[in-house]
């Protein structure tokens, strides 16, 4: 027998039909979704110069939505998984004739919305995953391309779902076991493993893998999510990202003439180390929320970010600018919108848990607002100015 | 049909703001992705999916139709989970100078999941073997299946 290129009915699996392909891709579909609207949300969140700035309330809001970003992300992998091995005898499918051709450019165009949402799928997956846990190996911009590859993950899903929505109605409306909608070609029973069965298991696998990660922000999940990339502890109970030797900051935060200058225009007042702790101090619960999908809850004092601006008797709801220590990188300034500068909880932290800020902490003083992604809680603060 | 093809049209344009955005970031950018997005996809139908024709295969030689279903389970969720913990099994991302990052022993909480899922397997197993076998019997014993 001469060997030949596979073809779609040499895959003759029970288990590869549009019963299962549609009922996982149902769930696989809510977990983009969520993906993608949690996604925007923080995308919002760190845009300086949005329309409209987030609100303060409720101040475990990003905690929570972050913490869906990466939970949902994280569920789509075995549930993508089940469903490209499903539907992997489509690759092979035969090509269409080429004399007829509007059916060969439809096909072409189903083909290639296929291709990209593959493509942008498997992307967003692994790029997520691999972030979550700071592992970079590329040399694209993460954020950016992420944020940019999951319009064209969306949009092609969108696609997708219209381009078989017929064959998906069917399918869903259908006993799982009805082989109506099946390829030419496929078993016509179950051997060993069952439908009912695989599509179980795809939602186990979904489960496990939510619960073997999500443990680094649902503390009771701690001791059961062996995959969690971080495990609570750190300096007063709260986990680091970026340390001070890593952002370089650790002479000049720990230098012994540091002030903290408070600035509005040409007016700027100096506040040294002794002053910013006599300071009337505040304490609150406040959630650090990591982009990475990681959070913990930590009891934060200092003086109320309002109480310092308002020693350069700034307006009331100004828009802050915070410039930190750092001598480079991404999030050495950023922009504290005027209702989060006005909140009762937002502080300009000096302790946590009850001790002075640790160096890595942001030691002498660093931002703590509510509902705000920890990239944004700024650290080693030199200065508050009023945005011009 | 109509509301079809219109929301079709409008994750064209979605997909297409994105693909504006991608270009936005550059050549050198766009180039990077472009070997992930063909490397996932490669990876995946001509790497992964053979393999696991292979296991399958492997599968249905070895073990008994009747028990097979708790089995490919078991295998389906230890390998699912181990792919998307490479990350944090191989440390990748580990810092020298941040011991709160990637804290955890993640290769003994492997050897603990494994377990879990090689018990629940053995329930599995277990109870298909002491209810008696349901449904049609199948004569030959064998609908000729080349994979699983």
């Amino acid at each position: 027998m001469r060997p030949r290129p596979p073809s779609e009915r040499d895959f003759t699996s029970f288990l590869r039909s549009p019963a299962v392909a549609s009922r996982v891709g149902l769930a696989l579909g809510i977990c983009f979704g969520l993906a993608f609207l949690t996604g925007l949300y923080s995308h919002w969140q760190q845009n300086p110069d949005a329309w409209f700035p987030p609100p303060t309330r409720p101040v475990w809001g990003y905690r929570l939505t972050q913490g869906l970003h990466v939970a949902s992300g994280t569920a789509a992998i075995p549930l993508l998984l089940v469903k490209l091995w499903t539907v992997y005898p489509k690759l092979f499918a035969a090509l269409p004739d080429l004399r007829k051709p509007r059916a060969a450019l439809l096909n072409a165009l189903e083909r290639g919305s296929i291709a990209v949402l593959v493509a942008s799928g498997i992307f967003m997956l692994a790029t997520g995953i691999a972030n979550s846990a700071q592992w970079y190996p590329w040399s694209f911009t993460f954020r950016l391309t992420h944020y940019a590859l999951a319009w064209v993950a969306i949009g092609a899903l969108v696609v997708h779902i219209m381009v078989k929505l017929p064959l998906i109605r069917g399918a869903l409306g259908a006993d799982i076991d009805s082989t109506e909608n099946d390829r030419p070609g496929t078993a016509h029973r179950a051997s060993g493993m069952t439908r009912r069965g695989l599509v179980g298991t795809a939602y186990a696998a979904a489960a496990v893998a939510v619960l073997s990660t999500a443990g680094a922000t649902v503390p009771l999940l701690r001791k059961v999510s062996v995959f969690g990339v971080r495990s609570g502890d750190g300096p007063g109970g709260i986990p680091i990202n970026r340390s001070a030797r890593a952002a370089r900051v650790t002479a000049l935060a720990t230098a012994g003439d540091y002030t903290l200058v408070v600035a509005n225009g040409d007016r700027e007042v100096e506040v040294d180390l002794d002053r910013l702790t006599s300071m009337r101090r505040h304490t609150y619960d406040l959630p650090i929320a990591c982009v990475e999908g990681w959070s913990a809850q930590g009891t934060w004092a200092g003086p109320r970010i309002r109480d310092l601006m308002a020693l350069v008797d700034a307006p009331e709801g100004a828009d802050v600018v915070v410039r930190s220590l750092q001598p480079s990188g991404p999030y050495t300034t950023t922009l504290l919108p005027g209702n989060f500068a006005a909140a009762d909880n937002t502080l300009l932290a000096t302790h946590l848990s009850g001790e002075r800020l640790s160096i890595d902490h942001g030691f002498p003083c660093r931002v703590i607002a509510p509902n705000r992604p920890g990239v944004l809680q700024t650290k080693w603060v030199a200065r508050l100015e009023v945005r011009t | 049909m109509r509301a079809r093809v219109g929301i079709g049209a409008v994750g064209v344009l979605v997909g297409a703001y994105g693909a504006y955005l991608l270009l936005g970031l550059g050549w050198d950018n766009l180039l990077a992705a472009v070997y992930w997005l063909a490397g996932g996809v490669i990876l995946h139908d001509f790497v992964l999916s053979v393999a696991l024709l292979g296991v399958a295969l492997l599968v249905v030689a070895v073990v008994p139709a009747r028990v097979r279903g708790p089995v490919v389970a078991g295998l389906v969720v230890l390998g699912s989970v181990t792919l998307l913990a490479v990350p944090v099994l191989g440390s990748f991302g580990a810092k020298a100078d941040n011991p709160t990052l990637l804290d955890r022993n993640y290769w003994l909480g492997w050897v603990v999941l494994a377990l879990l899922v090689v018990l629940a397997t053995a329930v599995g197993v277990v109870r298909r073997l002491r209810t008696p076998a349901s449904g049609p019997p199948d004569p030959e014993g064998t609908e000729r299946e080349p994979e699983a």
